[in-house]
């Protein structure tokens, strides 16, 4: 059983409580544009058929997470409840996980761009609260139900509730997202219409180049190199004996 | 007897040559402890220390070129072009080089230019990787924030593939004039910049040829 949180953007009305209470729980950096969640407003239509969609945005912690697979220093890991937890103190800062997250999430906080230090933002699904029985700050904060926090399997059932009643009431566009994406979202989404009216991609992908580069060619370099040093002291010992006998004679 | 003894190296060669040996060992060391990664030396301010000295290390690096270019522009255009010549003695080289580097057999080696085609290859690889580590790691540096992201993780590969081939080829230059019964000597020549008139008889017999006829 693993945990996720709920996002039922019907019920936002972009207040930002969660904005606010996630950057003073975390101690998330004030002044720079740096957020471990934040809200975006998307306007669909054009007038006068036009609307405003409101959404809660932060990292998906999803299943198969190409951030902790690109991570050169364990910083970011999968918690055993679900979620991708990120240690700032083992952050370098070297920005692998913002170029590889298919969401865009994670940011880099650069302190110096000549020597790059540097360290990575996102959420942690308020780690210190959650590991103790807690819920995240956001979900706390919300004063609109718009956010719950708790089994996965549990929000996946009342979530599709929701999307139904949704339905019942005309918004045939409804749906909800994040129960496959990405191996499975441990952020689910009630949306009124597609994803991509949102900013979400409809079919988030893990980055093939991710593959290429962790899964090929690191570990084919290592082989290389390997047969390169096998053939190099296959060269000498041969050679070595060669001329070994060559003195003798 | 005293042997004689002929110039391979004019000393601004040796100088970028061991330049390049230092900065690419700190350079290979630093990478190394992303590309594996090594976890424990990458996090927090170890990983900030090793990007700074394998920044510090790769703006060495990029000096050798320039440095080769502005003090011995001939002896660089000299290289450049035995490099880029490619004869049929170098086609030759592909057959013979298993027995003449694990059996020393001489025999079969047709006569090889200053650079035997080995070394050819070696050059080119080299040069072609710094070129694509320059542009690559340029983009990593100053463009992690600027370039779309397709473009940030085909540098990130480009530069894994680059450090690939250059430690393979690395390997077996080092392999070659250091340990190599046969070729070791030739280490001298990149340390003192000279190497007797026997040794480049036998293993650079086209280039002691053309050293013959420009004497008379």
């Amino acid at each position: 059983m693993t945990k996720a949180m709920l996002i039922d953007t019907s019920n936002c009305l972009y207040c930002n409580a969660c904005t606010v209470e996630c950057k003073r729980e975390n101690d998330v950096p004030v002044g720079k544009d740096i957020f471990w969640t934040r809200m975006e407003v998307h306007e669909v239509g054009s007038f006068p058929d036009v609307r405003q969609y409101f959404i809660k945005r932060a990292c998906n912690h999803c299943t198969d997470a190409p951030c902790v697979d690109v991570c050169p220093t364990g910083a970011l890991y999968h918690h055993p409840e679900g979620f991708v937890v990120l240690d700032q103190d083992k952050c370098t800062g070297c920005g692998y996980c913002t170029q590889a997250c298919p969401f865009h999430i994670p940011q880099l906080e650069v302190f110096d761009p000549l020597t790059g230090a540097a360290k990575a933002h996102k959420c942690t699904f308020c780690i210190q609260r959650t590991a103790n029985g807690g819920e995240p700050a956001c979900a706390m904060a919300c004063p609109f139900g718009a956010i719950t926090f708790g089994e996965r399997e549990d929000l996946i059932a009342q979530g599709k509730e929701r999307v139904a009643a949704l339905q019942a009431k005309g918004i045939s566009k409804a749906r909800l997202y994040g129960e496959h994406e990405m191996g499975g979202l441990h952020v689910l989404y009630v949306l009124e219409d597609e994803p991509e009216a949102y900013g979400l991609p409809s079919e988030p992908q893990y980055p093939a180049m991710v593959t290429l580069w962790q899964k090929i060619a690191q570990p084919v370099g290592g082989i290389l190199a390997g047969l390169t040093a096998v053939g190099l002291l296959a060269d000498w010992l041969v050679v070595r004996r060669k001329v070994r006998i060559g003195e003798e004679k | 007897m005293a042997q004689r003894e002929i110039q391979v190296f004019n000393a601004v060669q040796r100088l970028v040559h061991w330049l390049h040996v230092v900065a690419f060992t700190v350079l290979a060391l630093t990478g190394f402890v992303l590309y594996a990664p090594v976890q424990s030396l990458a996090m927090g301010y170890a990983g900030w220390t090793l990007r700074l000295l394998h920044r510090i290390a790769a703006i060495l690096l990029a000096l050798v070129p320039l440095i080769y270019l502005i003090f011995s522009p001939r002896r660089l255009f000299d290289s450049l072009k035995r490099i880029f010549t490619w004869t049929k003695e170098d086609v030759g080289w592909f057959k013979a080089f298993p027995r003449y580097y694990f059996l020393g057999d001489e025999e079969a080696m047709p006569p090889q230019d200053k650079f035997n085609a080995g070394q050819k290859m070696f050059y080119i690889v080299t040069a072609v990787c710094l070129l694509l580590f320059g542009v690559t790691g340029f983009l990593m540096w100053f463009g992690k924030f600027a370039i779309p992201t397709w473009l940030f993780l085909w540098s990130v590969f480009i530069h894994d593939l680059c450090f690939i081939a250059y430690v393979c080829f690395f390997l077996i230059h080092f392999a070659l004039c250091a340990v190599h019964p046969l070729m070791r000597g030739s280490l001298n020549g990149m340390l003192f910049g000279w190497l007797p008139e026997e040794y480049i008889k036998h293993h650079h017999a086209r280039y002691y040829e053309e050293l013959v006829s420009e004497k008379k």
